[in-house]
């Protein structure tokens, strides 16, 4: 009940049940910040120190130089190139199931949303190992090009980076679908009829109206799968050939085969950074649709 | 309802385009399964002939398997006891308390969630080398925590706000005490909101490869990293079947926390509609 | 949590029979909140008799609910003390106090059938099995809810949860039942129903009842005494009947009765009554014997309701009607007064006998009916 007294209260009240609230909020927060602290702010705090420190324990900066030329460098392109085209794919697949479930009845985008939300919590491992049998020469997917005289089949769809691209986009697509389609369900369509009857044409409603009110949601949502294709190490792994090595797979093999950890150390703090950074951009648009949607509705 | 009139031809292409991306995200899925009965465990679509071999054989002398997916479970209930303490109290004072640096707290709670959990592992790495704890169940559980401390955190933080504070307020004015009030009132209300938190616990350590892979020896393999090098390394076809384990299991812990939220929630949507899915989804979205 | 605290209240109520014995059951002495700075609540004394059914009424930031809140113990007071019968609870923690409280909110546990949410109190106390079923029947009856017991909460409408909610309150028959504007959230109709049933059952089992509300006719159709609160005071604590017509502040006058005020001056002491010259018309109107000496401004208030038309030049003023409303059983009119350009006077008058728009009209009333107050503004 304090709480809805303070509500009119021009401040709160002092004393003892602020105290106590504070003194209760304290305890409580504690073993979570405790525990994040030693095992996760630390750990990545000593990740950081080892890039930075040199074999006899000096500062040096050569573990970033070393991990940004040569094949190193040429494996950041390909996490970059990949985590792209990922991104890329995801947001188109997802935007056009996210606008299909909301146009579906509701039975019917209930079964679709299960399909979408089953595979998300379906290890990611399982899901890959799905595609590579699907996806062999003798795969369900060669078969049937075959089966239909498709000229050219069976093609040759693993260890390349179209199988990677195939599997990392199949697993972000849950991310974006979900996403989008909380963005689309806060669309007031009947801002797009109000369009119509003004005489504007389906093409103008979409381009004019309704990519303008999902544009920050689709910005937040393509910027998340790529983040998140950056650090992805299991699909390129399982799924490419040596040209598809990424980042993760570098940071992998130096920790367990190379026994290199301040070169891992200092590709992990590069990719940090580069998330980071898109986490940054993310607040950002998001951000600015916000201000956006204030606007409207001043 | 004033909408936009859909086109027939509209309409049946975005449905037929919408088929094929469905069928892009449950085919990978679908064939395991069909795939761990058939007498070909590798490729060749549609089996042949059926054979239940390769479950047998998960169990058969020699077999690699159950050690591993004992220490999975081992550590996965391990990782949820933790998770379930750190979420409880964290919750409590993020939402029932006048917490100083509220945010700074928060942010740190969502830390591991956007950081790429190889870093994440790396660092776990580096923090256990030294400390000579490679392979320790308790060191991967420690380790799983970090990553699914903050689902239950975020899944704590939606049940708590949804449960009417003046509640516990109502009941002091009756003559409850803090303890019977916790019991009565606030437990029984936060119980779906308890399980789903421990499941949701439970799969995030029972499915999580990096951190495992990197605190993991030769003789202590999670699950996730059994099959990961029975696909690289060793040629093991009832790896077919152990993937069809772990979708049943996803599966099934899913239906779970459906099933709760649906009980939770008084039943008042329909248990398979799109709300109560995309909730089971993103169980702390409300908290974000 | 430091205090895991008593389970059990240390406050045990007597089996069954409510707590209807005569006397002091509450007193508030000095009682004063302040929220950083600002005086929420400032010195508030009363003392409520037991059987009492004690409103608090104000507008919103008038330090009603604090008060309540702070009696109830979910607000603690700068200073000042709280005593229920001869235990002084001033600092204690709500569960503690072995108060009622009754929520706007209602505030049913969701995950408790009608019954157990009844129950729930008694079971807090301790009451065998058998005693806890038959009193809770009893008290659903008295609600008129029998029959409802297995019901969820969420299967009842907004009345009939505030009618559980009353249930739960008063099953434990505590010495004093808290009400926080329990009927805040309903509809007229429902409203004006549970106004006329809490009352009934308060006084069928003598319950000391203490009420907030903002809305006067509530407030007057069911207290025994109001306490007109105002800026965190109280502003007078009062029978209806006192408060209605022998009103001590021109806020309350206003707030209550909607009183006409007319500035004049006091012109002489006649025996019983005080004549009052009025600036505006400069007629002479009759009030009831004050205190004040001659010469000094006042301010004449008149409620609506006790202001007669009466022909033109026959009372103390005269002017004419510009407005005239028919609502059903009155008729309201508005009368521009001859030479003055304050406020139209406003009368309610019966209908059938009122006045037309256009129509020139004398104003007399009962001197019963006229209150004075000094007037701080006028010089």
């Amino acid at each position: 009940m304090a709480a809805t007294l303070t509500a009119n209260a021009p401040a709160r009240p002092r004393k003892l049940l602020a105290s106590r609230r504070t003194r209760v909020g304290i305890v409580y927060a504690l073993p979570v910040v405790v525990y994040l602290l030693v095992l996760f702010v630390y750990p990545i705090f000593s990740t950081l120190l080892l890039s930075l420190k040199d074999a006899d324990g000096s500062f040096t900066l050569h573990w970033y130089a070393d991990a940004l030329t040569g094949v190193n460098l040429s494996v950041l392109i390909t996490t970059l190139r990949i985590s792209a085209e990922t991104a890329v794919l995801s947001l188109v697949f997802g935007f056009v199931l996210a606008q299909a479930i909301t146009r579906l009845r509701p039975v019917w985008a209930g079964l679709a949303m299960l399909v979408v939300v089953v595979p998300h919590f379906v290890s990611a491992l399982v899901r890959t190992y799905g595609w590579i049998i699907m996806l062999g020469d003798k795969g369900l997917v060669n078969e049937t090009l075959t089966a239909m005289s498709v000229p050219g089949a069976p093609f040759q769809l693993l260890y390349n980076e179209l199988g990677v691209v195939i599997g990392t986009t199949s697993m972000m697509l849950p991310y974006t679908v979900l996403l989008l389609y909380g963005v689309m369900r806060g669309v007031d369509r009947r801002l797009l009829a109000a369009a119509a009857s003004m005489g504007a044409g389906r093409v103008t409603i979409f381009c004019r109206i309704y990519l303008p009110l999902v544009g920050p949601g689709l910005a937040s949502a393509g910027l998340l799968s790529f983040i998140l294709s950056l650090g992805y190490y299991i699909t390129p792994a399982l799924m490419g050939g040596p040209k598809q090595t990424m980042i993760a797979t570098l940071i992998n093999q130096q920790v367990t085969k190379e026994n290199q950890w301040n070169g891992a150390a200092a590709q992990g703090v590069i990719l940090l950074l580069l998330t980071l950074a898109g986490l940054l951009l993310v607040k950002l648009v998001s951000s600015l649709g916000a201000s956006r949607k204030k606007r409207s509705a001043s | 309802m004033m909408e936009l009139r859909k086109s027939l031809a509209g309409r049946i292409a975005l449905t037929a385009i919408a088929t094929v991306i469905l069928l892009f995200l449950a085919l990978p899925i679908v064939v395991i399964l069909v795939t761990s009965f058939s007498n070909n465990a590798f490729a060749a679509f549609p089996p042949e002939a059926w054979t239940l071999n390769w479950y047998k054989a998960l169990f058969a002398d020699g077999s690699k398997w159950p050690a591993a997916l004992s220490l999975s479970a081992l550590v996965a209930a391990m990782s949820t006891v933790f998770s379930l303490i750190i979420g409880v109290t964290a919750a409590t004072a993020l939402v029932r308390s006048e917490l100083p640096l509220r945010s700074a707290v928060f942010a740190l709670v969502l830390g591991p969630l956007v950081i790429p959990q190889i870093v994440t592992a790396l660092g776990l790495f580096l923090l256990f080398e030294p400390a000579a704890m490679l392979g320790s169940p308790i060191a991967i559980a420690l380790g799983h925590t970090v990553l699914a401390s903050p689902i239950a955190v975020l899944i704590l933080i939606a049940t708590l706000r949804g449960i009417d504070e003046r509640l516990e307020d109502a009941a002091a004015s009756m003559g409850a005490g803090r303890l019977t009030i916790a019991r009565k009132i606030t437990f029984p209300l936060a119980a779906p909101g308890m399980i789903a938190a421990a499941i949701f616990s439970f799969i995030t350590s029972f499915d999580e490869f990096y951190i495992s892979q990197f605190l993991s020896s030769v003789d202590t393999v999670t699950l996730p990293v059994q099959v990961y090098n029975s696909l690289t390394f060793e040629i093991d076809p009832s790896v077919t079947a152990v993937s069809a384990i772990l979708i049943a299991f996803a599966i099934l812990a899913l239906g779970l926390v459906a099933l709760v939220r649906w009980l939770g929630s008084g039943r008042q949507e329909s248990l398979l509609s799109v709300e109560n899915t995309v909730g089971v989804a993103n169980p702390g979205g409300e908290a974000v | 949590m430091a205090d895991f605290g008593i389970a059990a209240p240390s406050v045990k109520v007597a089996d069954g029979k409510s707590a209807t014995a005569t006397g002091k059951s509450l007193s508030v002495v000095a009682l004063r909140k302040t929220y950083g700075g600002v005086v929420a609540v400032d010195e508030a004394s009363m003392e409520i008799e037991a059987g009492e059914f004690v409103t608090f009424l104000g507008s919103s930031g008038s330090g009603k609910t604090t008060t309540l809140m702070m009696i109830a113990g979910f607000c603690e007071p700068d200073s000042g003390t709280i005593t229920v019968g001869d235990r002084d609870v001033t600092r204690l923690a709500p569960q503690k106090r072995g108060l009622g409280f009754v929520f706007q909110q209602y505030l049913l546990f969701p995950h408790m059938t009608v019954s157990e949410n009844v129950a729930f109190p008694l079971i807090l106390r301790g009451v065998a099995k058998n005693e806890i079923r038959r009193r809770v029947g009893e008290t659903l009856e008295i609600a008129g809810l029998s029959g409802f017991g297995g019901r969820k909460p969420r299967e009842l409408s907004g009345g009939q949860q505030q009618r559980v909610a009353l249930c739960r309150a008063l099953v434990y028959r505590p010495p004093v039942i808290l009400m926080d504007e329990p009927l805040g959230a309903l509809d007229k109709k429902l409203r004006d129903q549970l106004q006329v049933e809490i009352k009934t059952i308060q006084q069928e089992l003598g319950l000391t009842v203490i009420y907030v509300t903002h809305d006067q006719e509530e407030a007057l159709v069911m207290s025994d005494r109001i306490a007109v609160m105002r800026n965190g005071l109280i502003e007078q604590f009062d029978s209806p009947r006192e408060l209605f017509e022998r009103p001590r502040t021109p806020f309350v006058a206003d707030f209550l009765g909607a009183a006409n005020f007319l500035p004049g001056r006091i012109e002489q002491h006649d025996g019983e009554h005080t004549l009052v010259r009025l600036d505006n018309s400069g007629g002479l109107i009759t009030a009831r014997r004050h205190q004040l000496a001659a010469n000094t401004p006042v301010k004449v208030a008149v409620q609506p309701g006790r202001l007669r038309a009466c022909a033109a030049d026959d009372g103390f003023c005269t002017g004419t009607v510009e407005t005239a409303t028919y609502v059903g059983t009155l008729v309201r009119a508005g009368v521009r007064i001859d030479g003055g350009d304050g406020p139209l006077v406003r009368l309610e008058v019966p209908a059938g006998r009122g006045p037309v728009a256009g129509e020139r009209v004398g104003i007399t009333a009962d001197p019963e009916d006229v209150n004075l107050f000094a007037d701080e503004q006028a010089g």
